[in-house]
């Protein structure tokens, strides 16, 4: 990534930027840090199980429904 | 700026490459190609065009006129699989062949001789496509879904379809990896990531999603092919298998293949509107967040195409919410680009005017969308022309014309000619007036109850298919000037300006002379990056 700063970012801040893609909204100053901070392989990861987990919680919203 | 052939060491051999058509079979240029792709999808349009008209004359008065009903469904097969593998894809992949260099500041494409090869495969499926018309039993006809057990029975026509498919997947594939290397490693020195214009981010993420699932649709087709010849029943509930299984699979690859034809679409507009409204794009990061999270979600929302098919509540009620929730990304770039025209110092060129019709018209087809993903309402307009006029919504209105838009963006740095301004305009208006005109009524239509892929209908729908038949001529005329147009800009004499937009902030237009010189960026340019 970045000849200055080593990416270094927390599971916290991942897993924001990660809930920040799916609803599509990313302040700028914070886009800049995720930017400069989280390596690439966090990103997808974090979009894996970000995936799994939107999934899991739709079908256990629907579960409580359909009880 | 950088002479054309100011190296003239690493570039002796450009004098004598092959002319004629010796130059366009061997090129590795990315602007050859670019244009070839450009023309090959114009052609496949007009081509998918006429079939288009073929089934709105058949449509024109109910009774059957003049296709005979099992030629009357290979038309309907393939329109859809001409309009979409041939016009709206390859044209897609022509834009991001001319403009993805340009606009990272790279010379070429990654893997220049993969291109030629892209491209040269296209040709060869629309051929077996086309002349699928003219062997023993005709085109395929089981619609451009080809779902046994029709696909597994039709003749002949089908297999060159398997084949056709299964050649401009390969072509598809080669072009998403060729597109992700370039993007990924041959950026002008200092741009980073997210600094690349928009058209770039949303062909990225496209090209993944081609990646991921093109090799999906080669295994259905595949499958369906063993079916056919060699005796397996993967989809043969006789033989054990089951033919709801193709629909899984073939949704998997298909809703995702649609956020394929939409997604480059949103970057192109993403450039036009902030060129013309004089503003930077309001919200770039939401832009590339928003795009991302539309292609993951695009691959939990399949079944929304199979509700009828049989599913437990549960299975309806997931997809019914994921499908939903789509709608909120999408959601967020229309607000952003509303944002990015609020006070803005707009003009209305033709790019401009065809960027906020695709704006107008794609939300209109996102609300039709939204609509049919509520089960109990899909149940009773699934495989009606409601989901006709869906499509055609966020398809022609919405890829469709962020095609124009981008061709008049682009022609003059093409060019280096400016195409005619009120002819444009007269373009779009038209094509505005006569889409409408042919695809509001089919939402009537299908709440009214008229099925799709039919050659014939009872008489209660005949006024409302008579005004979409009409419609449908009218639009077909009016995209022969835009041939008239593209071909006037191409001969005309007169120069264009260097710099026709003067919103225009991406490299193409600030680091390269108008038109663009055969070889660009052989150095690479110092990129200053804007803030978003
Ligand atoms: C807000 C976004 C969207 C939603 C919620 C949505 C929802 C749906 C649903 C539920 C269906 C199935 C209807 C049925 O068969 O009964 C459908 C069909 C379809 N949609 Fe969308 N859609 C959206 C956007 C798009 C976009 C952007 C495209 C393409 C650019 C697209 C292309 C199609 C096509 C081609 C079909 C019909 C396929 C066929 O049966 O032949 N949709 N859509
Ligand atoms: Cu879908």
């Amino acid at each position: 990534m970045d000849e200055h700063n080593k990416p270094n970012a927390s599971m916290l801040q991942v897993a924001k930027a990660v809930l920040a893609a799916f609803i599509g909204i990313r302040k700028k100053d914070d886009l800049e840090n995720d930017a400069a901070n989280i390596k690439p392989s966090q990103v997808i990861i974090g979009g894996l199980i970000g995936g799994a987990i939107f999934v899991v919680t739709i079908l256990f919203v629907v579960k409580i429904i359909v009880n | 700026m950088a002479a054309i052939h100011g190296d003239v060491h690493g570039h002796g051999h450009d004098d004598h490459h092959p002319t004629g058509i010796m130059r366009w079979i061997t090129t590795t240029n990315h602007k050859d190609i670019g244009s070839m792709y450009l023309w090959f999808s114009l052609a496949m349009f007009f081509t998918g065009g006429f079939l288009a008209l073929g089934i709105r004359a058949e449509l024109f008065q109910p009774g059957i006129q003049i296709l005979e009903p099992e030629l009357f469904n290979s038309f309907t097969t393939l329109h859809g699989l001409i309009m979409v593998f041939g016009a709206i894809m390859p044209a897609f992949v022509g834009f991001a062949n001319w403009q993805v260099p340009l606009m990272i500041g790279a010379p070429d494409m990654a893997f220049a001789r993969m291109n030629n090869w892209s491209f040269w495969l296209l040709p060869v499926a629309a051929s077996l496509l086309v002349s699928s018309f003219f062997v023993p039993g005709g085109a395929a006809a089981g619609g451009w879904t080809f779902y046994p057990p029709l696909s597994t029975q039709g003749g002949l026509g089908v297999d060159m379809m398997i084949f056709a498919v299964h050649i401009l997947g390969a072509s598809s594939i080669m072009g998403a990896i060729n597109i992700i290397t370039t993007i990924l490693n041959m950026r002008a020195p200092g741009m980073k990531l997210m600094d690349m214009p928009l058209f770039v981010w949303t062909w990225l993420i496209t090209a993944y999603l081609l990646v991921l699932v093109m090799p999906v649709l080669a295994g259905t087709v595949t499958m369906l092919l063993t079916d056919r010849h060699f005796g397996t029943s993967f989809f043969n509930a006789a033989g054990g298998g089951d033919p709801v299984l193709f629909q899984h699979i073939f949704w998997f690859f298909g809703h995702p293949e649609v956020y394929i034809m939409i997604l480059p679409a949103f970057g192109i507009v993403s450039e036009i509107i902030p060129t013309f409204a004089r503003k930077p794009l309001f919200g770039y990061s939401s832009m590339v967040y928003a795009t991302a999270s539309i292609a993951i979600l695009s691959c939990v929302v399949w079944a929304h195409h199979m509700f009828t098919a049989g599913m437990p509540t549960v299975g309806q009620l997931f997809f019914m919410y994921s499908t939903m929730l789509i709608a909120v990304p999408t959601g967020v770039k229309v607000f952003n680009w509303t944002a990015t025209m609020w006070r803005g110092s707009m003009t209305f060129e033709t790019p401009m005017l065809f960027a906020i019709g695709f704006i107008f018209l794609f939300v209109i087809g996102g609300f039709s969308g939204v609509i049919c993903a509520i089960v109990p309402i899909d149940i009773q307009v699934q495989d009606t022309y409601y989901v006709i006029a869906h499509f055609h919504y966020v398809l022609v209105s919405g890829a469709l014309f962020s095609l124009f838009a981008g061709a008049y963006y682009w022609l003059p740095k093409w060019t280096g000619h400016m195409y005619d301004e009120t002819l444009g305009k007269w373009h779009f208006w038209l094509s505005m007036i006569f889409f409408n005109l042919t695809f509001f009524v089919q939402h009537f239509l299908g709440l009214a109850g008229m099925p799709r892929r039919i050659p014939d209908y009872a008489l209660q729908f005949a006024d409302f298919n008579m005004i979409s038949s009409i419609g449908a001529f009218g639009f077909g005329m009016s995209q022969l000037l835009f041939v008239y147009i593209v071909i006037k800009c191409v001969r005309s004499k007169e120069a264009a300006p260097e710099k026709p937009w003067d919103g225009a902030t991406t490299l193409e237009w600030t680091h390269l002379p108008t038109p663009a010189p055969y070889h660009s960026f052989e150095k690479p340019p110092v990129f200053k990056p804007v803030s978003h």
